[in-house]
């Protein structure tokens, strides 16, 4: 019983080590401030559920089906948004996502609306089912790792020095020739990717999903765990997800209703997000996000 | 006709709620310049309060309103105090304190819903029979709320436009530094326009209560609603955002005309986004448009 709540929680920890490192690539290493990452994560999990549902696709091509869905979104959503500053970009996209979580909610005839999907099946790999508890926990970490791998490689690569840069200075990069609109909006279409596979991994685990899953407060607390962990460190990203994952979960054992335990977890949150960006703006591990900058070179 | 003198009716009294909450919010970021939603939260504490001394304690309105409008002032301007005055010093202050104020609102909500509950309050006032008004139906309630906003719209007009510290306000907001060097004291200025801000929050917050009902969660709606009034009329500007919360108040409920009510909420975040992209200084905003966009 206590293995099975530890696996669990270990199951969701590589869900928001999937979201947050995804969310980081976007934030953290590009500047882009995306309000918006919960709707990849959610178009990731009810294309792979419905696909699975109505037509009984693999789990795999379910996936990737959502994945390149978001991905494709995520570059679209770069035409009208990307030239738009910071807080205004987080207002774009966070509309954004509130209009996916609202097509959601009263696409009815598809999605179901609130009533959401049951019976979403278990996933299984070229025969290999993934059904019991233990399974999803290696199949979770062997997808976290994998994420956490191809985006480290990807944030040292020579396009990742780009996105860095573009973070640090645009103009300057665009100085030296590079596509800044073009990179920015590749880094969304990767971290929307990432953010869909993670979708259908935990709409695959609950095997029940509905648009209150997708709501503006999901998008916080992964927001808190990108900063809490510190951006542009993948490292840092994973850390928050872990602890961010676990902190909360001794509350789970006090004796108040669930509502409340709800607002406990959820003032945990926002306390800890307040006070990292007012008292330790780097997080755990990280680079200050909203660091000075004076001629160019950081301070 | 009836329908659509209706959903006009409907519009209105949506609408001034959007106007209350996008004058408060663009009132503080004429001066602070910077997205605070945490105004959302000043809008519930309002609300709680007011339902708090009404209906809980049992004072009579008249005391336990002001003294709620008072409540969601002092909270607003310790926030800004305590959380956001220090963090106005950080070079990308405009991202730390849109997700600090975000932080703040979910820690406000998340206190409201561990003291008060999460079940659904009202006030439990009698239902009244609305009055036909053009075709539309109007309860009382309503009808206050209607007629309230533009009252408290008036005054803020009259203030800013001939008092000196409305002068002395719109000063700053135009230019700090040269406000500064006339000798207007910025540290009050920020003060006074988080106050009354949040007194319209709170008054905001106090109005639905009043006529609907109260949920801890009632913030994020008003505050996003108020935002995107406040974007569309013109940001910093206050009779701009008045004017955007109007607006969406219509566009809203004339939009449902045509499409599901459920999709309400997304209509005015499609005009939120048709704005940032091709209007970001808004419909009525002077504002340049390179603050906003490249």
């Amino acid at each position: 019983m206590i293995e099975t709540y530890l696996l669990h929680l270990f199951i969701i920890a590589c869900l928001y080590v999937i979201l947050t490192t995804s969310l980081n690539l976007a934030i953290g290493y590009t500047g882009l401030l995306n309000l918006g990452h919960i709707a990849f994560y959610a178009i990731g999990a009810y294309t792979s559920s419905l696909l699975a549902l109505n037509f009984g696709v693999p789990f795999w091509i379910g996936a990737l089906a959502g994945a390149t869905l978001a991905a494709i979104v995520g570059y679209l959503l770069s035409y009208p948004t990307i030239k738009l500053k910071g807080d205004y970009l987080a207002l774009g996209t966070l509309g954004f996502s509130i209009i996916v979580e609202s097509v959601l909610k009263n696409w009815v005839s598809l999605t179901r609306g609130p009533l959401g999907l049951p019976g979403i099946p278990k996933p299984s790999i070229f025969g290999f089912a993934i059904d019991t508890i233990p399974k999803y926990a290696l199949f979770g970490l062997i997808l976290a790792v994998l994420v956490y791998i191809v985006l480290e490689i990807v944030v040292r690569s020579p396009f990742g020095r780009v996105l860095q840069a573009i973070r640090d200075d645009e103009m300057a990069a665009k100085t030296l020739g590079k596509d800044t609109f073009n990179a920015k909006a590749k880094a969304l279409a990767l971290s929307a990717f990432i953010a869909a596979i993670g979708g259908s991994y935990y709409a695959h685990y609950v095997t029940f999903i509905d648009p209150t899953f997708f709501s503006i407060l999901e998008t916080i607390l992964i927001f808190s765990m990108v900063i809490v962990g510190g951006t542009a460190s993948m490292l840092g990203s994973v850390a928050g997800a872990v602890l961010l994952t676990l902190l909360p979960e001794p509350l789970r054992f006090l004796p108040f209703p669930s509502s409340i335990i709800g607002g406990m977890r959820q003032a945990l949150y926002a306390l800890l997000l307040v006070l990292v960006i007012r008292w330790r703006p780097q997080g755990l591990i990280g680079e200050n996000t909203f660091k000075k900058f004076k001629n160019g070179v950081k301070r | 006709m009836a329908v659509l003198s209706q959903l006009i009716a409907n519009g209105l009294i949506a609408g001034s709620i959007y106007a209350l909450m996008a004058a408060g919010f663009s009132m503080m970021f004429s001066i602070q310049r910077f997205m605070n939603i945490a105004h959302g939260a000043t809008y519930v504490v309002g609300a709680f309060s007011a339902y708090l001394f009404a209906k809980i304690i049992g004072w009579p309105f008249w005391i336990a309103f002001p003294i709620a409008i008072a409540v969601a002032t002092l909270l607003g301007i310790l926030i800004n105090h305590i959380v956001f005055e220090p963090l106005q010093k950080e070079k990308d202050k405009n991202l730390a304190l849109l997700l600090a104020s975000f932080g703040m609102f979910l820690l406000i909500e998340s206190i409201i819903l561990m003291i008060f509950g999460a079940d659904v309050k009202s006030f439990g006032l009698p239902v009244e029979r609305g009055m036909d008004i053009l075709g539309a139906i109007i309860t009382p309630l309503q009808l206050i709320i209607i007629i309230t906003a533009p009252v408290v719209f008036i005054g803020i007009w009259l203030f800013l436009k001939k008092t000196l510290v409305g002068k002395a306000l719109r000063a700053t907001s135009d230019n700090t530094v040269i406000a500064a060097t006339m000798g207007i004291n910025i540290r009050a200025m920020t003060f006074i326009s988080t106050g009354l801000g949040s007194a319209l929050a709170g008054l905001a917050g106090i109005l639905v209560a009043l006529e609907q009902n109260l949920e801890h969660s009632m913030g994020m709606s008003a505050i996003l609603k108020g935002l995107t009034a406040a974007i569309v009329g013109g940001i910093g500007n206050v009779p701009a955002a008045i004017l955007g919360g109007y607006l969406i108040g219509l566009a809203e409920n004339l939009g449902i005309w045509y499409l599901p009510s459920g999709y309400k909420d997304a209509i005015s975040f499609v005009i939120l986004i048709i704005f940032l992209l091709f209007r970001p200084q808004g419909f009525f905003g002077m504002k340049k448009r390179e603050e906003v966009a490249e």
